[in-house]
């Protein structure tokens, strides 16, 4: 009995010895399958958001990706993903990167690696009018709404400590509820948030966006740990992007004057994953 | 993976939210089937009832609730049908725990319709000599049904029951999607603020099963205590 198990024990760990040699090395991985995942949240406009006529995935995240798909020479393939699930999922293996609208910040850095800071943005608060509300202090005991698993939750807890908070599973439908009037503030990244606002369109005069921020949010890509080949091809795609001058355009085309957004300038520049 | 650190679970600020969240489960568990069951028994009733136009009644509102997801209903609650109400009213009604009535509202109609069938099975399984008996006597439809009917149907009804209740029990979870704190929110919460997915799953999975055990153990009692009596 124990002879003829012997052959299929060795069997198994070589086996196993083979599938872990299979994963030493992700970016090795990517090449052998000719694509590369991005989790994306494709409700995020305009980091990431379904394009009502072509139905694709679009938006300055999504271009990052397809430039860093480009540089390794894989076709991306983008998999939407809900906001509490990006971490658990990168950490599983069934995406390659995250690209979606990820907050560096040092509590993840124990969990995930991070890229270069690809966006900078502040975190707001988004009222009606109505409420009499004009700055963050005021929001002391009021009902505010935001997405589930980001890092406005404990953000906005952080601002203002006694705030009541009830949170949804998209940005969208916490931002539907604001103008239901379930709550009387909706907290977001700015740019997420100005984009919301502009979508009010006549009604925009009746909401206004709070003007403290209550974080600094340093967005980057999520990579696995342990896969510095990845993070290093990664890095040096942003820094071309950087370098050639396509980042500014990329801002610019998403972010830009002629955008919903109406940003003047970049505050940012993409050469540094330190926060 | 880091340790499975339990230490988390007892005690602390993940401890209390977590506490919080099963409170909320139970409470919102608890009114639903208060309101649920004596709904159930109305709409059985509407079925079982002499009039077409209540039959009609009464299946109309079976298949129209037990055909759309529970996701649908909680949605269309929260998000739909209060924005139908008149300006005042909503106000009124949002300033509280709207997020809590409409998804008590939801389950409870929800949970209706199917311990609906339930009941009438159990009514059905009385035989007809029963209700004709009680006809024969003097008493009317509902009186029949209160005093000669229900009464034997609700004992063959608890076992069904119960496993309606466990599943009502199961479906306060769904109620996140509302933004109700009940467990899985809280659950949800502790793993965003920690990293701990483990434990707060296996909390939440421990509380559910344990209330879950506890609801089957009273079925038991109560079936052992109130045996079905045989004609």
């Amino acid at each position: 009995m124990r002879n003829r198990l012997r052959p299929l024990l060795a069997a198994i760990f070589a086996a196993t010895a083979l599938v872990s040699a299979a994963h030493a090395d992700q970016l090795d991985d990517i090449r052998k399958k000719g694509e590369i995942v991005f989790g994306v949240l494709g409700t995020d406009e305009p980091n990431s958001f379904v394009d009502p006529a072509s139905r694709d995935i679009v938006g300055y995240e999504v271009d990052i990706a397809k430039a860093i798909a480009k540089k390794l020479g894989v076709k991306p393939v983008f998999k939407q993903l809900a906001v509490a699930a990006r971490i658990p999922e990168l950490q599983q293996g069934r995406v390659d990167v995250l690209a979606a609208s990820l907050t560096h910040n040092k509590e993840r850095e124990g969990q995930i690696d991070f890229s270069l800071t690809t966006f900078v943005t502040g975190q707001k608060v988004l009222v009606k009018k109505s409420s009499g509300i004009t700055d963050v202090p005021q929001l002391a005991g009021k009902k505010v709404l935001t997405v589930k698993g980001g890092t406005q939750e404990p953000n906005i807890r952080k601002a203002v400590p006694n705030v009541d908070v009830v949170t949804f599973e998209t940005t969208q439908q916490a931002f539907l509820a604001l103008q239901q009037g379930k709550g009387v503030g909706y907290v977001n990244d700015e740019a997420s948030l100005v984009n919301d606002y502009a979508k009010l369109g006549p009604a925009k005069k009746d909401y206004a966006i709070l003007p403290t921020n209550i974080s600094t949010e340093p967005l980057a890509l999520g990579i696995r740990k342990g896969e510095p080949a990845l993070k290093a091809a990664i890095d040096g795609t942003l820094r071309e992007l950087e370098s050639s001058g396509d980042a500014d355009k990329l801002f610019v085309k998403w972010y830009g004057p002629a955008t919903k957004l109406q940003f003047d300038r970049r505050s940012f520049r993409i050469d540094s994953d330190k926060i | 993976m880091p340790r499975f650190d339990l230490a988390l679970l007892l005690h602390g600020q993940y401890h209390d939210w977590l506490v919080t969240g099963l409170l909320v489960s139970l409470k919102l568990a608890a009114v639903v089937f208060v309101f649920a069951l004596p709904l159930a028994i109305v709409i059985a009733l509407l079925r079982l009832a002499p009039l077409r136009a209540l039959r009609a009644l009464g299946v109309a509102y079976v298949e129209g609730i037990r055909n759309v997801p529970l996701l649908a209903h909680l949605l269309f609650w929260y998000f739909g049908a209060p924005e139908l109400l008149p300006d005042g009213v909503k106000e009124r009604l949002y300033a509280g725990n709207f997020e809590f009535l409409a998804g008590a509202i939801a389950l409870t109609l929800y949970t209706a319709a199917y311990m609906a069938e339930d009941i009438r099975s159990g009514i059905r399984a009385i035989p007809l000599v029963q209700f004709e008996a009680g006809r024969a006597l003097g008493f009317g439809f509902l009186a029949t049904m209160r005093r000669i009917v229900l009464p034997q149907a609700l004992r063959i009804t608890v076992p069904p029951l119960i496993s309606q209740t466990l599943n009502l029990w199961k479906d306060t979870s769904i109620a996140t999607v509302i933004g109700v704190a009940e467990m899985m929110y809280q659950a949800a919460r502790v793993e965003s603020a920690s990293f701990r997915s483990a434990e707060a799953f296996a909390f939440a999975t421990a509380a559910y099963l344990t209330v879950s055990l506890a609801i089957t153990g009273l079925a038991a009692w109560y079936h052992h205590r109130f045996p079905v009596r045989t004609v």
